[in-house]
């Protein structure tokens, strides 16, 4: 007589991302650094100082565009899931009839909304310089930039459930430039020193940016296959790391 | 399952421990829908433990606990609830409407907005952000989005900390008036006083452990009195026996008495003892109270 019957209201997913956005957006001291750094990164060092041809900077804007989608999933998870940790909201969260599922979708969205803009900023400025790429390579690109936000927002997700907010956001910038440098996001891996080559493998900037290359046509060394297949074991890996501290922490 | 009915949250022979320490030990707690169970303890009692449990946040390592026929970690036993923890900083920069909208979202028969707003007398300040809010006028925001859904089961943690004497007024009657219209409301406080205004039942939490579960009446009774100090060379049985002691313990040289009313038992202690020295009479503590309270009472449960 006393058992519940589950049926979540329509829109729930909806309603909870449109609040994350909204949060976002008032925080604009918060959402424009993300947005604007990296965009203003690839104009500045790849087109303004370069003089690049327009392949090269096709190229930069292939790993530019990957950095754009690494800091909203980083800083948004990473520092928003432990500031939410740390002043109990994630608790009231946990003990609402909201499903888990939800909270997540809805940093997800955000963080996928903020690496919209900034991808768009860097597509605008790369055609102003002269990019052309057929429409198919466009959406290909997008597709592989917007997705690049997902295994980010994992490994900002654990900052934030392990660390608290000072640290996650230590943390988030160590990652943010770290694996910039060193997965090739601002130079190829090619001009860096061989451990760092040797480090590049184990960082998803660096799969990620030889996928987004691939997209627009440059030849690659080593196969699509084996690019995407360890991008999927770190994502496999931070998912399993991240769904174990969200069931151990009863915050 | 006849006595089941009615029954909508239990823990049965619940224990937790953080790592040496027991946070609560084999306790047992029933909540029933329309009554107002107020669950008082001094600090680190395990009122909260007892919460997190209850609302699924936290797994008991013996016992089990139930909510709505199921585990507590299962959703849809969340969707009949509504929770105010004790602190939770709710996001500066939306505003009161706002949240109270998005925590109305999650249920299915959420109340009005307004209405909500009404309960916890926040219509003035809807359009406010929830950084701009005092303290006070963040308990009962919060106090707002546990209510907005309508649910069979209120759990407040310390809800009136913070609040002033009118709005924590305000607040005793929308949770008395949900009792009556057949929620079942968990309470914690250390506020003898709350409990007493707004309980049908008061569990006494001490230790981990249920010491007492009585009306309010009762308890308050057994918390009314003094506690004196002193040092006497008397032993306890003597000391039992003067008129209205109640309880006698020792802290070293010091002696406590707890007693229903100081004047006749310091006079009869001043005529048995003419050592008496470094007297002094406080009102009894509620933890003074409690202490003893589990003690008197320990056979009669």
């Amino acid at each position: 007589m006393m058992s519940a019957t589950t049926a979540l209201p329509n829109g729930i997913y909806l309603r909870e991302s449109l609040t994350e956005l909204r949060k976002s957006f008032r925080l604009p001291q918060f959402a424009l650094p993300t947005i604007i750094t990296p965009a203003a990164f690839f104009g500045l060092f790849s087109v303004a100082l370069n003089h690049a041809p327009p392949d090269q900077i096709a190229y930069s804007m292939a790993t530019f565009g990957v950095f754009a989608a690494t800091g909203p999933a980083l800083f948004g998870f990473g520092a928003g899931v432990a500031v939410e940790r740390e002043t109990g909201l994630i608790e009231l969260k946990r003990v609402s009839p909201l499903p888990a599922s939800a909270y997540i979708v809805a940093k997800t969205s955000a963080s996928l909304t903020m690496a919209a803009l900034a991808l768009a900023l860097i597509y605008a400025i790369a055609i102003v310089a002269g990019v052309r790429l057929t429409p198919v390579q466009w959406v290909s690109l997008a597709a592989v930039h917007l997705l690049a936000t997902l295994p980010f927002a994992l490994i900002g997700f654990i900052l934030g459930m392990r660390f608290g907010s000072k640290g996650a956001i230590a943390f988030a910038n160590i990652l943010y430039l770290g694996l910039a440098v060193v997965g090739g996001l601002w130079m190829p891996v090619s001009v860096l020193p061989g451990w760092m080559q040797m480090l590049a493998w184990v960082t998803p900037s660096f799969h990620l940016a030889q996928v987004a290359l691939a997209t627009i046509g440059v030849p690659m060394r080593e196969s699509l296959v084996l690019h995407l297949a360890i991008l999927s074991a770190i994502s496999a890996l931070c998912l399993w790391r991240g769904a174990a501290l969200w069931r151990r922490n009863p915050a | 399952m006849g006595t089941d009915l009615g029954i909508v949250a239990s823990l049965d022979g619940v224990t937790r421990r953080y790592g040496a320490v027991t946070a609560l030990d084999r306790v047992s707690l029933r909540l029933a829908a329309g009554e107002v169970t107020a669950l008082l303890g001094p600090n680190g009692a395990g009122k909260s433990t007892s919460v997190a449990i209850l609302t699924g946040r936290l797994a008991p390592d013996f016992g089990t606990a139930t909510l709505f026929g199921v585990a507590p970690t299962r959703p849809a036993a969340r969707a009949r609830m509504g929770v105010m923890l004790q602190s939770a900083a709710l996001p500066d920069v939306l505003t009161v409407r706002e949240l109270i909208a998005l925590q109305s979202g999650y249920y299915r028969d959420a109340r009005p907005i307004e209405e909500s707003l009404a309960m916890a007398g926040l219509e003035e300040l809807a359009d406010r952000r929830a950084g701009t809010l005092s303290g006070g006028q963040s308990r009962r925001l919060q106090y707002a989005m546990a209510i907005c859904g309508r649910p069979d089961l209120l759990v407040l943690d310390e809800p009136t900390t913070g609040l002033d004497h009118a709005a924590r007024r305000q607040l005793w009657a929308t949770v008395r008036a949900a009792a009556d219209n057949g929620t079942a409301v968990l309470l914690t406080t250390h506020y003898l006083e709350e409990a007493d205004a707004l309980a049908d039942r008061v569990v006494v939490i001490d230790g981990g452990r249920i010491v007492a579960d009585a009306s309010p009446a009762a308890i308050k009774q057994s918390v009314a009195g003094a506690t004196i100090r002193c040092r006497t060379n008397l032993p306890d049985m003597r000391l039992r026996q003067l008129p209205g002691v109640r309880s006698v313990s020792r802290d070293g040289a010091m002696t406590m008495m707890l007693a229903n009313d100081a004047v006749p038992t310091v006079r009869a202690l001043l005529a048995a003892d003419d050592g008496v020295t470094d007297l002094s009479v406080v009102a009894a503590s509620l933890e003074d109270a409690l202490a003893n309270f589990g003690e008197n009472h320990e056979e009669a449960a």
